[in-house]
């Protein structure tokens, strides 16, 4: 059994004065963070998947808010392939777009999550 | 004749009088007086119209109660039948919840489509097991294989449709049979039970295929886990937000608290169609790295375990039903 991670760094989103990258600021400096709506229960699921794995990751739970501000911001991080809009919750691996539950899901189920997340060092065994 | 009673000596009742006398005698009467015999022409229709009703009227009883009668018949057979049916196995679920019509037919119309598709496997387990017996070539085993799989693969098309009407129906597992109800997850089955169903089934296992299991059935239940942590956090969330502001109080300000509760609840209730779509993806993806990590000619075995494992269930579940009880 692994065992559980400490308790979830929550980050709060910036205000608007220390600029609009303020999100993106997250994603690149996080080598895994999970955005998501508040009180979003697949966020959860995702929060807790990661956690039972061993991983501490960074997660960015916005309010409703201040959705439309973070979703821009989002879409305008560049992601191989173009891809088109972001879902959330969202993941993002080494500074770019990795998925949503789904892909999270069946990465895990394929054995490819584990190593992908020992890659980016948001894992050690 | 008719009473000529000292009373009735004024003009009007004189006639009246009259009218009676001819009325009690009960002959039409010797007075040729056209608006006297229209009385009795019309009396007379109407006696008629009355007796002509009557007929009817018992005519009509008779042929609801034959009715009845007939119903009560075809009744007793239907009893029959499904007391048959349900020695020889076949489940019929006996919920009554069809409260809201719509909601009840496509409750019933999944549990025709799911009874239609485990026929269907029944039929392809059958031939997937004669291949293994004879000694079928592997390319024929893993035509059976696939198409098993993508059985699968509809049976969870069905599922997601079904979310869509009644998600309520596909939790309560109610078109499953009590036995298999048992273990009951998130709408289904637990891809991690499976797994260490078919560790014995299916040897000799090389090292590697140990270990790919192995790390199989601790990922779908780690998953599983995630997305059990999932529904009580929607539960939780759910309760709070039923029970915030003050219950029993009307205050006007509660009212709109109140609607704005239900608006936030109602979306909470929709995560649910999400959650079994999330479970039915990670049954079908366990099923697919399972086959992938086997032989064909293990997968094969692989899936005809399960199936008997779960006929084995289905058999129980008849027995409980049938069980006498006092």
């Amino acid at each position: 059994m692994v065992p559980a991670a400490e308790s979830l760094r929550p980050l709060p989103l910036k205000t608007q004065e220390t600029g609009e990258s303020s999100v993106r600021t997250l994603v690149e400096e996080n080598a895994l963070i999970v955005i998501g709506r508040r009180g979003c229960c697949m966020c959860h699921v995702v929060k807790s998947l990661l956690l039972g794995l061993g991983v501490n990751p960074a997660v960015l739970e916005f309010v409703e808010e201040k959705e439309e501000e973070v979703m821009s911001e989002l879409e305008r991080i560049g992601v191989e392939g173009g891809r088109e809009t972001v879902k959330l919750p969202a993941v993002y691996i080494g500074g770019r777009l990795f998925g949503g539950l789904d892909r999270v899901m069946a990465t895990h189920i394929s054995g490819e999550l584990v190593p992908i997340l020992k890659d980016v060092g948001a894992l050690w065994l | 004749m008719g009473d000529t009673s000292p009373r009735t000596s004024g003009s009007t009742d004189g006639d009246m009088d009259q009218n009676n006398l001819m009325y009690d005698g009960g002959h039409v009467g010797e007075s040729s007086d056209r608006s006297k015999e229209k009385l009795d022409q019309k009396t007379v229709r109407r006696l008629a119209q009355n007796r002509e009703a009557a007929r009817k009227s018992r005519l009509r009883k008779k042929a609801y109660v034959q009715q009845l009668e007939n119903s009560r018949l075809k009744l007793t057979q239907l009893e029959q039948e499904l007391q048959r049916a349900r020695q020889q196995g076949v489940f019929i679920s006996s919920s009554g919840d069809q409260s809201h019509s719509t909601t009840g037919n496509g409750a019933m119309a999944f549990d025709a489509e799911y009874r239609r598709w485990q026929e269907d496997k029944n039929r392809k387990m059958k031939e997937m097991s004669s291949a293994l017996d004879s000694h079928a070539s592997e390319a024929e085993l893993r035509i059976i294989v696939e198409a098993v799989l993508a059985h699968y693969e509809e049976l969870f098309r069905i599922k997601s449709n079904a979310a869509k009407n009644d998600v309520f129906h596909l939790l309560s597992g109610m078109w499953k049979t009590p036995a298999e109800r048992c273990f009951l997850w998130l709408g289904g089955f637990r891809s991690s039970d499976l797994l260490k169903l078919i560790a014995s089934q299916v040897e000799p296992l090389t090292e590697q295929q140990s270990q790919d299991l192995n790390n199989l059935q601790e990922s779908s239940q780690q998953a599983e886990d995630a997305l059990s942590q999932g529904m009580d956090s929607l539960q939780q969330s759910l309760s709070e937000t039923l029970s915030s502001g003050t219950l029993g109080s009307s205050s006007s300000g509660n009212v709109a608290n109140y609607m704005g509760q239900m608006a936030m609840a109602m979306g909470k209730l929709g995560t649910l169609e999400g959650f079994i779509r999330q479970a039915d993806n990670l049954r079908l993806q366990t099923y697919q790295q399972m086959l992938r990590k086997l032989t064909t000619r293990q997968s094969a075995r692989a899936l005809l375990a399960i199936h008997e494992y779960s006929l084995r269930l289905r058999a129980l579940s008849s027995l409980w039903l049938a069980r006498p009880r006092e």
